[in-house]
């Protein structure tokens, strides 16, 4: 669930802001002959109806019905004593309470005589739904995640300032870890208050409490103790927008060797372009004498989840995306070292347009 | 090893279920809102993305996640789990499904049932695994009850970092950076929480928005840590100042409502008898519109790998209530004189009746109001 500050801040992400988004996706459905497009989401699956709308469900699920024209609707099952807050934190969209809320949408398609709905994710969309929607009308259901996929990858200058805090909060809650650390606690418990009260909507911390045995990140007990060199992930969520950092750390004091691969992680992630393959840009970027990339994989917002692999060493094949996280192995002369940067926030800057 | 064995006791449980429903597999589906039925079979807390499990009725399962690093966790969480890792798990489940042939598979939870799935399917289609699962999940081994119990434990902790952390100057959010840190360090893999914090204007509870607590104010909260999968809730209010007669005299109706549904509790009878015994102290108090879905959701609910699963204590709810249940009962209600109250306590249903587990003074806390945030 989301446990963290949820709330409507038109100064971050305007009306204005998911209106644009609404009319870009409304444009995107004129081109490809479609009535109506539907969304849905969960906390999980929550980054397509944020991004169209700025909202997140803390709980439950819900569907974005989205028609060619006009304005979108809302249609949840969460009852009408929780319609206050999604009113206020869902301010575009007319809210529909029913406890068939797919039914709710197949009505009102039956209504438009829609006849070519998108569904975004189809095949992930749970088939209650769908079964609700199908009752009520006869229109024909049809795959809108590349059209989604296209609007959404687009640069948004509201979506990359949110990224931008996330990625801050990240950063400044690491550096509150205490020198003194024995076990995983001593730096799950610091990363997430610190997190939180920066205004974290949500966070995840994972572990791989000794580098040198295991690189993989786990949710580890809090009593589980920290090896030589241990690596720590925080997720960090900001009003919708999410972002990772991973930190490899050596237990006892400032490491040279660690600092150095870390600022080799920041060279490499900054000079990452989003709009390009990232497989060649890694495999042409030197890293320092005695450093090797020995894994790497690409998250990044696709269609409804707010971070989803989209390339990886073995995989190298990506899709427009608007930003991302780049996570790294680095081999070193001592252990393999795991970090993880976002890359593509300052494209607003950097190219000086382009973004919208 | 613990959290290993009750995996094993679940599984064991699940494959004889299978058996006596003539069931040659199950698939399963989940995410982290909805991880009961998957965690059940294959022990994996999924926290993003999705998964798909497949057990056959020999015990054997695969687990389909759709995120390498999750399926790193996996490997790391739960060792010697099949994990698949898959950019489309829904066409990698169909096909291994399809690979068993033409054998009696049920899958569930079924509303959320990825649509593609059952549609590959649409020809031979799936039984319904929800009411097997539902019941699996209702009625707890011995084992998993332990766990429930260390939950609790966390909970009756939990609750007393939040009432130290409530203050006078204090952001909402900030009460909840504390409990989430404090459960992070004592190994607590999730929590579900939510607060309310004012007056008579409250209507419920919701993620914080960054209010900030003043004299007076009611602070109202549930929290549901989560211990090796099974969560556990507590639900109580404070007073930020000393509390006024009309809060004290509110709280004496909620206090009086929960110990009547704790004391209805026994097996034999239905959900809906312990709701009436709750319902029935608010209308003897004049307060019998207060129980309606227009100023509550439910009068209490089941608890285990969910942490508001079935039954729902609710007038219209009928399930027989069983040995081996957990459940919490809180008749959390609007209260027409001072705003949103709630009291709960969680519990396992005994062969003679309820075995309280959070042990928190049922007190309506009062926390001085010159207490005031650094």
């Amino acid at each position: 669930m989301r446990h963290g500050l949820m709330l409507w801040r038109e100064g971050e992400l305007s009306q204005a802001d998911v209106l644009a988004r609404q009319r870009r996706l409304q444009a995107a459905m004129r081109e490809n002959g479609l009535d109506a497009v539907l969304v849905y989401t969960n906390h999980v699956r929550s980054a397509g109806v944020t991004y169209l709308t700025g909202f997140t469900p803390y709980w439950s699920d819900a569907l974005l019905f989205v028609p060619r024209e006009g304005q979108a609707i809302f249609a949840t099952a969460l009852s009408k004593r929780v319609g206050n807050w999604i009113r206020s934190t869902n301010p575009t969209v007319e809210i529909a309470h029913s406890p068939q809320p797919g039914r709710m949408a197949g009505e009102r398609l039956s209504a438009l005589s829609a006849g070519n709905i998108g569904v975004v994710e189809l095949d992930r969309m749970p088939s209650g739904l769908v079964e609700e929607i199908t009752s009520k009308t006869d229109a024909r259901l049809i795959d809108a995640t590349d059209i989604f996929a296209a609007v959404r990858a687009l640069p948004n200058a509201a979506e990359l300032a949110l990224a931008t805090t996330a990625d801050r909060i990240a950063a400044n809650a690491f550096a509150e870890i205490p020198a003194d650390r024995r076990l995983v606690g001593d730096v799950t418990e610091v990363l997430e208050l610190n997190a939180r009260l920066a205004g974290a909507e949500e966070c995840y911390v994972a572990a791989a409490p000794d580098l040198a045995a295991d690189q993989r990140l786990a949710r580890m007990k809090g009593n589980a103790p920290l090896g030589g060199y241990f690596a720590i992930r925080l997720s960090v969520a900001y009003n919708g927008v999410w972002i990772r950092r991973t930190e490899s750390l050596a237990r006892m004091a400032a490491d040279g060797a660690v600092a150095e691969a870390a600022r080799a992680a920041d060279r490499l992630a900054e000079a990452i372009d989003p709009s390009a393959q990232p497989a060649p840009q890694i495999a042409g970027h030197a890293l320092s004498a005695g450093m090797t990339i020995l894994d790497w994989t690409v998250e990044a917002p696709v269609a409804t989840r707010p971070l989803q692999p989209v390339a990886s060493r073995s995989r190298p094949a990506m899709r427009d995306v608007p930003y991302g996280v780049l996570t790294l192995t680095i081999g070193t002369a001592h252990t393999p070292l795991v970090f993880t940067r976002s890359f593509g926030l300052a494209r607003q800057t950097a190219r000086g347009g382009g973004v919208a | 090893m613990t959290a290993r064995r009750v995996a094993d006791t679940r599984r064991r449980r699940l494959i004889e279920a299978m058996k006596d429903a003539g069931l040659d597999a199950v698939v399963l589906y989940g995410n982290a809102w909805q991880n009961d039925y998957l965690r059940y079979a294959a022990d994996f807390g999924i926290l993003e993305g999705e998964g798909i499990a497949v057990v056959t009725s020999d015990g054997e399962t695969t687990l389909y996640l759709d995120d390498s690093f999750e399926a790193d966790r996996a490997a790391v969480e739960c060792p010697g789990l099949d994990t698949v890792v898959t950019d489309d798990i829904v066409a990698d489940a169909a096909a291994a499904i399809e690979r068993l042939g033409n054998r009696r598979i049920a899958a569930g939870p079924k509303r959320h049932l990825p649509y593609g799935l059952a549609r590959r399917r649409e020809e031979n289609r799936f039984d319904d695994a929800t009411p097997i699962l539902d019941r699996l999940l209702m009625i707890k081994a011995e084992e998993e009850l332990q766990a429930v119990r260390r939950a609790a434990r966390l909970a009756d902790e939990g609750y007393a970092v939040f009432r130290n952390a409530a203050r006078v100057g204090r952001k909402d959010y900030e009460l909840i950076a504390e409990i989430e840190a404090f459960f992070r360090a004592n190994g607590v893999d999730d929590n579900f929480m939510i607060i309310g914090a004012g007056g008579l204007e409250v209507r419920g509870m919701a993620p914080p928005s960054g209010k900030t607590l003043k004299a007076g104010d009611l602070v109202t909260t549930e929290l549901t840590p989560c211990v090796d999968g099974y969560y556990v809730q507590i639900c109580r209010t404070l007073v930020i100042g000393e509390a006024s007669e009309a809060q004290k005299k509110a709280f004496a109706v909620y206090h009086e409502a929960m110990i009547a549904g704790i004391d209805a509790v026994r097996p034999g009878i239905t959900a809906a008898d312990i709701a009436k015994a709750e319902n029935d102290v608010f209308r003897r108090h004049g307060l019998g519109d207060y129980v309606t879905s227009e100023y509550t959701r439910v009068r209490g609910h089941g608890l285990g790998l969910f942490p508001d699963t079935k039954p729902h204590i609710l007038e219209d709810v009928t399930t027989t209530i069983e040995q081996g249940m957990s459940l919490i009962v809180h008749p959390n209600t609007y209260h027409p004189e001072v705003g949103y109250m709630v009291l709960g306590d969680s519990l396992i249903v005994t062969g003679e009746g309820a075995e309280v587990l959070t042990t928190t003074p049922r007190e309506l806390f009062s926390m001085a109001a010159d207490r005031r945030a650094a």
